[in-house]
């Protein structure tokens, strides 16, 4: 009797632990697999940094529905998201909850109104606002109670092409007030102007990448009539599609998938790409398939953000990921899809992050999709600021967190196998170099752990070698007597 | 004079690079079975160089084994080598058997394989820095057993030193003419398959209809 009641028991445990694990299933409500890449450059799955937290609408926050929104910023107060198709400016609380203000019509100096088409891109700092009013060809400056402090439009300068259109897409502005621009269907870098608003030259061009067609395009045109050259297609740089500044540096990105060459660069003021010489491919490794559209995506980030901590965010448009890097460039996590779901994007545009949280614009589905931090992306995150201070043996417990928690977290046995080497465990250090599969960390390692070994069995070492030696001797000298007896 | 074994021999004809190989010839010696397996150890010692590497040197890629590459990079090129060198040879009046030609060579690499162990277990004792001596052992190997080959081919067809130069030529030259046959007869045989599947398809479709 005693026994069966147990069993009983035993039931009901089983069927409450079953009903909570179905409970906790569903809350996985991300419609993708989140992965990363192991130490051979292979996908695999992985735990993730980043869960759907919600998704705001236009309707949501009281203003009326966006209309093909692309640009979203956070000035630490509050968001501003360029409503294109709406002709709009809408300014949002940090919480996302209500509209704080609309900006559509603004006083010009003159006293006469005037009204935004199709703005792309917003961009706030120190109160003044920074309108990329695309189809109006100019830039507005604008401070929060809707009155133009300037206004850019067409430079008249030699520098810029007059044949060219003047559209700009994106703005942004340095603490000194200089102002940066992406203008379409240049390829010669983005705009730069003074704080007066005066045209002051190109900033930050990309390269063009050598290859087979540049190259055989090149050697062909010797041989050519300047007439035929006139109609072949000439080799330029991709154009810059988004950026964002931190601190003194600028990145950006560009929206080019057939090339690997700067896609993404981080400037300095003097317009020089410092991951130029980093060996690293943003973006997936390998081209994505498509099972169900049977296409090929390659990626192509049409959008960067620098996170508060310095984390690189970059959208990638054709697989609706965000690439996120740390300072370093070395990949942290990958989120989001393409999909109708939460969490699943259509059409990307742009991204912002603050604090724990990446916020994306859609700009089909018309909404924003707010993801937040796991507590597993906490982990790593803390680890990789303070292995990136050079706080190494602090971060070494947060690292054996994130390996116990995922297995496949490459970056983490770097970490660990960095602060081993720091604290003087050359073997332990040895032993997660080569999980992490970085043969130069091991090399270090190894040398540091050799040379400890040599210095506490040199006693040894030089017994064992005095003993072979004399061992030879003895014999050659006993088959010399043999001979010749 | 000169009466070693075989394993003795195969010392001498290894230490003695100008003089070695004539020697054996003049003692018509020289064992088959010691050249299968040095010719083994060569196929162990392409493998251990790669997969048994040092760590501080390169991250081998080791989720995936196949062992085919590694039989062509060795087995498969030395009896291109051989039979080039025969087919070469025969032509140019070269006074070496097939089986000969097959004993020399193999004798003539073990400078070269020896030279492959010796740096896969150094690549575990060594790091970065010290790179060059390890070079410096692979270096002595490589041209050693490049004399070494030299010396075969020559006392093999009692050839003189420029015709021996062009006979190593013509027998490089035989080795690409091999490979690009073999392409040709593979790009063949295929054609030949899709047919032969293509009729058999057909015919399997119309008795089902």
């Amino acid at each position: 009797m005693k026994l069966k009641l147990k069993n009983v028991f035993i039931l009901i445990f089983c069927i409450l632990i079953l009903l909570s694990n179905i409970n906790l299933l569903s809350l996985n409500a991300e419609p993708y697999i989140s992965y990363n890449y192991d130490r051979w450059g292979d996908a695999v799955p992985s735990q993730a940094g980043y869960i759907v937290k919600r998704t705001v609408s236009g309707n949501d926050i009281g203003a009326d529905s966006f209309d093909e929104p692309s640009d979203i910023f956070f000035d630490g107060d509050k968001f501003y998201v360029a409503d294109t198709g709406n002709n709009r400016i809408v300014s949002i609380d940090s919480s996302l909850e209500n509209v704080s203000e609309v900006y559509d019509s603004f006083k010009m100096s003159d006293g006469s109104l005037t009204t935004l088409e199709k703005p792309e891109g917003v961009f706030v700092s120190d109160d003044i606002i920074y309108i990329a009013d695309t189809q109006n060809s100019r830039i507005l400056i604008v401070n929060r109670d809707s009155e133009v402090i300037s206004e850019i439009t067409k430079p008249d300068d030699e520098i810029y092409d007059n044949n060219k259109t003047f559209l700009p897409k994106r703005v942004i502005a340095d603490k000194a007030g200089n102002i940066y621009s992406v203008i379409e269907n240049i390829t010669t870098g983005c705009a730069m102007f003074s704080p007066e608003g005066k045209f002051k030259g190109f900033y930050g061009s990309n390269r063009v990448e050598p290859t087979f067609k540049v190259i055989r395009n090149h050697f062909m045109n010797i041989f050519m009539s300047d007439k035929k050259k006139e109609r072949r297609t000439r080799t330029v740089p991709t154009g810059i599609t988004g950026f964002d500044i931190k601190g003194d540096f600028i990145f950006t990105c560009t929206e080019s998938s057939d090339v690997s060459a700067d896609r993404v660069k981080k400037l300095n003021p003097s317009g020089k790409n410092i991951f130029a010489d980093k060996d690293v491919v943003f973006g997936d490794y390998k081209p994505k398939y498509d099972t169900s559209y049977y296409n090929i995506h390659d990626s192509t980030i049409c959008d960067i953000d620098i996170s508060d901590s310095g984390n690189i965010n970059c959208l990638d448009f054709s697989t609706g990921h965000i690439f996120q890097y740390d300072e370093e460039c070395r990949l942290l996590f990958i989120v989001g899809t393409l999909a109708g779901q939460a969490g699943g994007f259509e059409k990307p545009s742009a991204v912002e992050s603050a604090g724990e949280n990446i916020y994306v614009l859609d700009s089909r589905k018309n909404n924003i999709t707010v993801f937040t931090e796991t507590s597993f992306g906490k982990t790593v995150h803390k680890a990789v600021e303070l292995y990136n201070t050079g706080y190494y043996e602090e971060a070494l417990d947060l690292w054996y967190e994130v390996l116990r928690r995922d297995g496949n977290y490459t970056y983490a046995y770097n970490g660990t196998s960095f602060a081993l080497l720091r604290k003087g465990d050359y073997k332990n250090s040895m032993k997660y170099a080569k999980m992490a599969g970085n043969s130069e960390l091991y090399n270090k390692a190894f040398e540091e752990y050799r040379s400890v070994f040599l210095k506490e069995n040199s006693g040894k070492i030089f017994i064992a070698v005095t003993a072979g030696i004399v061992v030879t001797v003895l014999r050659k000298i006993r088959k010399r007597r043999k001979r010749r007896s | 004079m000169m009466d070693l074994t075989q394993r003795q021999w195969l010392k001498h004809a290894v230490t003695h690079i100008f003089e070695g190989f004539e020697d054996m010839r003049w003692k018509k010696s020289g064992s088959m079975k010691i050249a299968l397996f040095i010719l083994f150890m060569f196929f162990f010692a392409e493998i251990a160089h790669e997969r048994l590497y040092g760590f501080q040197f390169y991250a081998v890629y080791d989720r995936t084994f196949n062992i085919i590459p590694y039989f062509i990079k060795t087995i498969v090129l030395f009896m291109a080598w051989t039979v080039g060198n025969w087919s070469v040879c025969t032509i140019l009046d070269g006074e070496g058997t097939m089986k000969n030609i097959f004993i020399y060579s193999a004798y003539a690499l073990v400078p070269y394989i020896s030279q492959m162990y010796i740096n896969t277990i150094l690549s575990h004792f060594l790091v970065r820095d010290e790179y060059i001596f390890m070079q410096a052992v692979e270096i002595i190997g490589t041209l050693w057993t490049a004399i070494l080959i030299f010396s075969a081919v020559k006392s093999v067809h009692q050839y003189t030193i420029l015709k021996t130069f062009s006979a190593l030529f013509l027998t490089v030259v035989s080795m690409f003419i091999m490979l690009a046959l073999l392409v040709l007869f593979m790009a063949l045989i295929q054609q030949i398959y899709i047919f032969i599947s293509t009729v058999y398809m057909e015919i399997v479709y119309r008795i089902r209809a």
